[in-house]
């Protein structure tokens, strides 16, 4: 049985909207409450599967914009991303990069080998 | 390092014995392990660093064309011209499962064509910057599907290395100089033993040669 997934995108306007072409789910938020809410909704969006009537997530991927990732609190990411999926990806907003996305990587070297060995 | 608290029995040692046995058997293998999920994650976040790179600048261009595109055009006319896309995005996930942790491979499919919308209304830096998108898009997936594979090995890596260390620095210690201090004090009680037989021995002599 193949499994189909679809992918989210949170962000502010103008981030999501070229999103929006290619055929992403697009949901706007502008501050933070507005995104971590938006998170734990897009989480627990489950599809059914007709056939084998399993449930599974709605969506594998949750893009979301650099500006909104860096404030979510520790504790709330901790459970958005627990699981195999969704996949919580910050990616750049319409503002340019902001180095979040290079600093998460180098938190996760922290936490699996103690400390970061990568550190520039 | 502290002993346990046991009661110095032959019965206890015996059981302290297999239980270093097992803790000794069970941090080589959980050592195997953390090796096995360290060489994964290397290479996973060296990709995934380059990944990130590449995206942070790729991404940065797109979004200067789109927002060339949008200040050249009405705002209405933007939205419009963007509300119903026709391309639709699917995405295939498959897990692998790496040392019992299971880590995600995301195959994307796209289908429609992402310029859908009257070019008449619309200008061309937006086809530009739609192009851009649509470039970056896979790789934006590939980024997805490596950083979570390194969240998810970096959260197994953490959990195992405790439990290595647990074991490594803790409990096999530990344990070891319980049943140490169980011998030591068995083989004491057996010497005490001998010294008192001996003893008795002596004074019994003693009492049949005063009799005699």
């Amino acid at each position: 049985m193949k499994q189909k997934y679809s992918i989210a995108i949170i962000g502010n306007k103008e981030a999501i909207l070229g999103f929006k072409a290619l055929g992403l789910k697009t949901f706007n938020a502008n501050t933070n409450e507005e995104a971590i809410e938006l998170l734990y909704q897009l989480k627990a969006e489950k599809i059914m599967n007709e056939e084998t009537k399993e449930e599974r997530p709605a969506y594998a991927i949750i893009f979301i914009t650099e500006e909104l990732a860096m404030n979510i609190p520790k504790d709330d990411y901790k459970k958005i991303s627990k699981g195999a999926l969704p996949a919580i990806v910050p990616v750049p907003g319409s503002k340019g990069a902001t180095g979040y996305g290079i600093k998460r990587i180098g938190k996760m070297v922290e936490q699996a080998v103690g400390s970061d060995i990568f550190k520039e | 390092m502290a002993k346990l608290d046991v009661k110095p029995t032959r019965m206890e040692l015996l059981n302290l014995k297999k239980r270093v046995k097992g803790a000794v058997r069970g941090h080589k293998l959980l050592k195997d392990k953390q090796d096995g999920l360290m060489k994964t994650f290397m290479e996973i976040i060296q990709e995934a660093k380059s990944t990130r790179r590449t995206i942070e600048d790729k991404l940065s261009k797109a979004f200067k064309n789109f927002m060339q595109a949008s200040a050249m055009m009405l705002p209405e006319m933007l939205e419009s011209a963007l509300l119903y896309p026709s391309a639709k995005v699917n995405l295939d996930v498959t897990t692998k499962n790496v040392m019992s942790c299971y880590i995600p491979y995301f195959k994307l499919e796209q289908e429609g064509d992402i310029l859908n919308y009257g070019y008449a209304q619309t200008s061309n830096e937006l086809d530009l910057a739609l192009s851009a998108f649509q470039e970056v898009f896979p790789l934006m997936i590939k980024l997805a599907e490596i950083e979570k594979q390194a969240e998810r090995l970096a959260e197994e890596l953490e959990t195992t290395r405790r439990r290595v260390n647990a074991l490594e620095h803790k409990m096999i210690p530990d344990l070891k100089e319980t049943v140490k201090f169980i011998s030591m004090k068995l083989a004491e009680n057996e010497r005490a033993a001998v010294v008192s037989v001996m003893r008795i021995k002596a004074m019994i002599e003693e009492q049949a040669e005063q009799k005699a």
